[in-house]
């Protein structure tokens, strides 16, 4: 009793301590200062710029994620060949570092890389370009990445979701007339709303904590138009050295993280409980 | 799950799948193909011949392993505790737990940074062992609890009366019976500690205690940008969670769905 008890709340304090250990870290250096980082924060033109792009991220990242591994969930379900193969190679992105597929990312956008060599083969030459060097395609590539990452989970998640689902309630559609689209949006959508929810969530704090994919492909750059929170509390405390600005960035970045997830989950059980 | 009975409706979406699936597998064939541009299998002999390379695995691999054990003996006790002991409070803690699960590691930088050299941790291996578990265990205690939370009390009844304590409750009917979950906790930690990279990259500065997700940039650094190098390290390390993965993947999917699902 008194081990297990003893290490449950090892446990408890462990974690508890370093969340409170890092307040106290930083705290002594924030109050140094006042609330000047803060005031600071509201004027840097980055931290607005790199909100900015979390949102969009979001948003664009979410939304494929969601509808790619609906469909893949879908496909998988059905009788079709191969389809452990298919499922191994859209989950293989999701068990690599980036630190390991960042370099392959590089070359395939890189002026004479792989996606230009594809282009120029297909007779398209006119669209090959050094994609790095614009920021809206740097931000683009950065959400690729991350959507090529990430929708492996989804697509398991989904997968697990649609397996829950009574096989007789889709062949009373079916004998109803109900066609494949029609399938999917009324009795699968719904269906697998849980799970949606779930991902947005995930996919939220996912965004907010983004920091292994810009720092490791773009940098951060050109000219910070893929700097994200992590990037810039990266470069702010360690590659600038000014500490206690770094950690009034962490601050924000999570009390974002923890109100994305609260709100989210208030509204989906909002809706979840008005459909009912 | 799609309507397959015609043949033509079959072929179709067999195609669809295909084609979905290209994306996904171009960047694979890229870096494969790639690491074999210019000098062919070479370029794996130069990086496998680095004396360096044992040791970025070696040390990965002690990364690993100290964090599954820390993880997993926190997370079992602390699923047991939150599931089946009576303790006053167990759920504000059990949300104290859960409020960590947004935490991002970048936000620990400045204070992790601070905490490691003062305890003189700095660019050993514990700098990194203690944080990644600490931040991987309040996702498999949840995990865990729903699991445990699946076992019925009486079994645990039974056990008491025939004269069994807590510690022996645990160990002799709570372990046996959570083995599929724990298997899905290894697996699942066993690939965010071996893929981390921000906490390895901030706190171990010698090549001797870095590890594997270090050597890409390691080669960069090295090599002089020498691409089909870099490509050939990362196959390199990227192998053993491909391989771990296609070896435990119904443990890896079950796990990943049953902590998102509850």
């Amino acid at each position: 009793m008194l081990f297990s008890v003893g290490l449950i709340y090892y446990c408890i304090i462990y974690t508890g301590y370093i969340s409170t250990l890092d307040w106290d870290g930083a705290s002594p250096l924030q109050e140094n200062v006042g609330a000047d980082n803060f005031a600071r924060m509201l004027q840097d033109h980055v931290f607005w710029a790199s909100l900015w792009h979390t949102l969009v991220f979001f948003i664009v990242t979410f939304t494929v994620q969601v509808a790619l591994g609906l469909v893949f969930a879908c496909l998988l379900h059905s009788r079709l060949y191969l389809r452990t193969l298919y499922k191994v190679l859209i989950f293989i992105p999701v068990v690599l570092a980036t630190a390991t597929t960042a370099p392959v990312f590089r070359q395939i956008f890189a002026p004479d890389g792989n996606l230009n060599d594809v282009l120029r083969a297909v007779g398209l030459g006119g669209l090959a370009q050094p994609w790095f060097a614009h920021g809206t395609i740097a931000l683009l590539i950065v959400m690729s990445v991350q959507i090529w990452q990430s929708t492996g989970v989804v697509f398991v998640l989904y997968y697990a979701a649609i397996s829950h689902i009574e096989p007789e309630i889709l062949e009373a559609a079916r004998i109803d007339g109900a066609g494949d689209l029609r399938i999917l949006s009324s009795i699968i959508w719904p269906g697998v709303r849980g799970t949606t929810i779930a991902i947005a969530i995930l996919t939220a704090i996912g965004s907010l904590k983004t920091f292994d994919i810009p720092f490791l492909i773009t940098g951060g750059g050109p000219s910070y138009a893929t700097e994200f929170l992590g990037t810039m509390i990266y470069r702010v405390s360690v590659s600038l050295s000014q500490v206690g600005y770094g950690a009034a960035l962490s601050v924000v970045l999570l009390v974002l993280a923890v109100g994305a997830a609260i709100v989210i989950n208030a509204g989906g059980r909002r809706r979840g409980g008005a459909d009912v | 799950m799609f309507e397959t009975r015609r043949i033509r409706s079959k072929v179709l979406l067999q195609i669809l799948l295909t084609i979905l699936v290209i994306p996904f597998v171009f960047p694979l064939v890229a870096m494969v193909q790639g690491s074999l541009a210019g000098s062919g299998w070479g370029n794996y002999r130069t990086v496998l011949s680095l004396p360096l390379l044992p040791g970025f695995f070696l040390n990965s691999a002690l990364l690993a392993a100290a964090v599954i054990v820390i993880v997993l003996i926190c997370t079992m006790t602390a699923a047991f505790g939150f599931s089946k002991l009576h303790i006053r409070g167990k759920e504000i803690y059990f949300w104290a737990l859960l409020a960590a699960l947004t935490l991002p590691e970048v936000v620990l930088l400045a204070p992790l940074f601070a905490t490691v050299t003062r305890i003189g941790a700095y660019n050993t291996l514990w700098a990194v062992i203690l944080p990644v578990a600490a931040l991987q265990v309040p996702f498999t205690t949840l995990l865990a609890r729903n699991f445990v939370d699946g076992i019925p009390n009486e079994l645990l009844e039974a056990a008491r009366v025939d004269g069994a304590s807590v510690a022996r409750s645990f160990w002799h009917v709570i372990l046996p019976l959570t083995r599929p979950i724990m298997a899905a906790v290894v697996v699942l930690v066993f690939i965010n500690a071996w893929n981390n990279f921000l906490l390895p990259l901030l706190f171990l500065q010698t090549p001797e205690h870095q590890t594997v997700t270090l050597v890409p940039s390691f080669f960069v650094g090295q090599y002089n940008n020498d691409q089909t190098k870099v490509l050939a390290a990362a196959v390199l390390t990227g192998l053993p969670v491909v391989v771990a993965y296609i070896l435990l993947q119904r443990f890896f999917e079950r796990g990943l769905a049953a902590g998102a699902l509850k």
